[in-house]
């Protein structure tokens, strides 16, 4: 419960791995532990100045307020980001977020942020279902625009967001599904399409916390507001809600789009009069006979959140931002696991390794260092890659048009369109995530299978 | 007599005069366009020994007088002064660093640079041509005109004289490609080296003297249509 009495909608993950004890039992059981080369602060060392951007958060619920301690924690500020106003219809969620950031604008209204030319970004963080209104008027305002993942309920109010994306070129849109702006996963996707984990036999996936979802409040009618998600008509449940993320994750991995899907679910604990399941499985059927088995459950926490991809070579399973090898003894020999330190656990001889340890200095382990590298989520690496994108994009739509002239349409156009994009979710796989959400909630809620129509993740 | 020579150096004046007007009327405007590239190489004492940004960004104009060579095959002797004025503009956000690849190198370089150029007071590299004479005329119909360029560059803020050869070359459709490079070195206009560990990357200490490569392409400016009557 938070501080207020109301349940925390479970999106906090930095609550769950506390003392690094579930990363000691995955190297016990033999994994090979990798990560991506830090990026912490040298110590002693000024950084220059960042170009930064003024940026509203609208919504401020548990995950708006998670986007706002984000954005603005002292340990790590997203640096581009300047956060001038923040939004919420809610009096008390907006004074609540206020106490964090005192000097941003206070507005019960998104109207007036999106009138204030001053602010050029705003990140969407309200009920699914308001995503649309918010995102296209943002758009047509001309904004930068950050919708957290699902990007609606249906199909249709995502294809309208998308292809009002894709006309904004001179903007950004980047979608929420974070993991896709994550060092240390895009630091694994070559290693896994490189063929280093042999033929993908199969995925697992699973997000466990044992958590009502249901917040209170003293008045009526906020309190059903609140509970959107409990609601089947304004929510796709556990498998939208989370395992959006997770889903769209696997298929990156494995660079192709679900076939089919087939779905349970139930309501198992919770009891309480929602009609969403509290607990949903799903079998997603990949080309080539992969499958992602994914569960997800509101009843119990064993476990957590993390996500396997199975070789015929070696598994790697993905935790937060770490990541595990599990080599099968068959398996062609890499060449850097020479230099890893091995544990046994059981009857298996485990490789501990940690790659990129010969590119960390000293200055990479100092206290100050650590909880930086530590704050840097793959939130954060979202959003900071949201706003530097942001600002790169005005600026060389900016210096174009003072260079050239505003006539040149197609040069302003290819112009932006080698303005650097650092790596983040697009409006097309922010799309094709709804499809397989949207399609995939039907198939949980009917306990059908469902065949997934290439057309249907088209966008035209 | 002596009014016969009055007269006669009055209408000498009054020619002269009307020369300087029609000159001034046949300047012909050439503005900036897509397809221009400042390129600045350097060298540093990491792993990649050389370091590299660049900006498709440069704006400006240049304005030319009836013996600028703006068609292949134009006669101008070599020696010649020739008539034109020219402002380059190159915003100092718009220099990125890149690899040998022409892809990005790093934000943290980036970020470094631009605090070195101070461009957040200076956000304009400003070139302003003061004499363009003719070194070479083109050995074929497709070669350049190869000049020796006098002009003041500011960065950061500090200006100094630089002379350049450039190389003019006039293309179809009325447009035109100069190119050039130049020496410097960054002191001379208060831009200390970088000496300091960049995030994620290592302790990087540049030279001091740098390289200038750019590419200005630029088209006739199209008259404005003769208001209706």
């Amino acid at each position: 419960m938070n501080e207020n009495g109301n349940e925390d909608l479970g999106h906090n993950r930095r609550d769950f791995l506390k003392g690094g004890s579930v990363a000691t039992l995955m190297t016990m059981l033999g994994g090979v532990e990798l990560f991506a080369q830090t990026n912490a602060a040298p110590g002693g060392q000024s950084t220059p100045p960042v170009a930064k951007m003024k940026v509203a958060v609208i919504g401020l619920g548990a995950w708006g307020r998670e986007i706002v301690n984000t954005l603005v924690n002292p340990v790590a500020p997203v640096e581009p980001a300047d956060l001038a106003a923040i939004c919420d219809t809610y009096g008390p969620a907006l004074r609540r977020t206020a106490n964090t950031v005192p000097g941003a604008t206070q507005t019960p209204d998104y109207k007036t942020i999106l009138a204030n030319k001053d602010i050029k970004a705003v990140i969407i963080a309200t009920p699914t279902p308001g995503h649309k209104e918010l995102a296209l008027a943002a758009l047509k305002a001309g904004k930068h625009v950050y919708c957290e993942a699902p990007l609606e309920n249906t199909i249709e109010d995502a294809r309208e967001i998308a292809l009002a994306a894709k006309a904004a070129n001179r903007q950004v849109f980047q979608c929420g599904l974070q993991k896709r702006s994550d060092p240390q996963r895009r630091f694994l996707l070559p290693f896994i399409h490189s063929g280093a984990l042999g033929t993908s036999v199969l995925a697992r996936a699973q997000w466990h916390k044992k958590t009502s979802w249901r917040s209170a409040s003293p008045n009526p009618e906020h309190e059903k507001e609140l509970n959107w998600r409990l609601n089947k008509a304004t929510s796709l449940g556990l498998i939208g809600e989370i395992g959006s993320h997770q889903v769209d994750q696997a298929g990156w991995f494995l660079n192709a789009l679900p076939t089919a899907v087939t779905g349970f679910g139930s309501i198992d604990f919770w009891k309480d009069g929602r009609d969403v399941p509290d607990t949903v499985q799903a079998v997603f059927e990949f080309p080539a006979g992969v499958r992602l088995l994914y569960d997800c459950t509101l009843t119990n926490s064993f476990e957590g959140e993390y996500e396997v991809l199975y070789g015929s070579y070696a598994a790697i399973m993905m935790r937060e931002s770490k990541a595990w090898m599990f080599k099968e003894v068959d398996s062609p020999l890499l060449g850097w696991e020479v230099f890893a330190a091995k544990a046994q656990f059981n009857d298996d001889t485990g490789i501990v390794l940690v790659a990129g340890a010969t590119k960390s200095t000293s200055a990479d382990q100092t206290p100050e260092a650590k909880a930086a590298a530590a704050a840097k989520t793959p939130l954060w690496h979202a959003l900071d890659n949201f706003l530097r994108n942001a600002v790169d994009l005005s600026a060389a739509a900016e210096d174009f048009i003072t260079s050239y002239g505003a006539d040149d349409v197609d040069g302003l156009q290819a112009a932006l369109a080698k303005a650097e994009h650092r790596p983040a979710a697009n409006y097309l796989e922010g799309f094709q995530a709804v499809v397989t959400a949207v399609k995939a909630n039907e198939a949980i809620l009917s306990g059908k299978r469902i065949e997934l129509k290439p057309e249907w993740y088209e966008l035209s | 007599m002596k009014i016969r020579t009055i007269i006669a150096g009055n209408i000498a004046i009054l020619l002269l005069a009307t020369l300087s007007v029609r000159a001034a009327d046949q300047m012909t405007v050439y503005a900036a366009r897509p397809g221009s590239k400042m390129r600045i190489e350097g060298t540093a004492n990491v792993i990649h020994t050389t370091w590299q940004i660049e900006s498709p960004f440069i704006a400006g104009m240049i304005k030319v007088g009836p013996n600028f060579p703006t068609e292949p095959g134009q006669v101008v002797a070599p020696g010649a002064k020739l008539d034109a004025q020219a402002n380059a503009v190159i915003m100092a956000r718009s220099l990125k660093s890149v690899n040998e690849d022409g892809s990005h190198y790093s934000d943290g370089m980036d970020e470094i640079m631009c605090e070195h150029l101070n461009a957040a007071k200076f956000n304009q590299i400003t070139y302003k041509l003061t004499e363009l004479t003719l070194k070479e005329a083109p050995k074929t119909k497709d070669a350049p005109y190869v000049c020796d360029a006098k002009g003041d560059l500011t960065i950061a803020g500090v200006t100094n004289p630089i002379a350049m050869v450039v190389n003019i070359l006039p293309l179809p459709d009325n447009k035109l490609e100069i190119t050039g490079s130049t020496a410097l070195k960054m002191t001379d206009y208060k831009v200390p080296i970088v000496d300091k560990s960049i995030i994620g990357l290592a302790h990087i200490k540049t030279g001091d003297e740098v390289k200038l490569i750019f590419k200005w392409m630029l088209a006739q400016r199209k008259a404005p249509a003769a208001a209706a009557k």
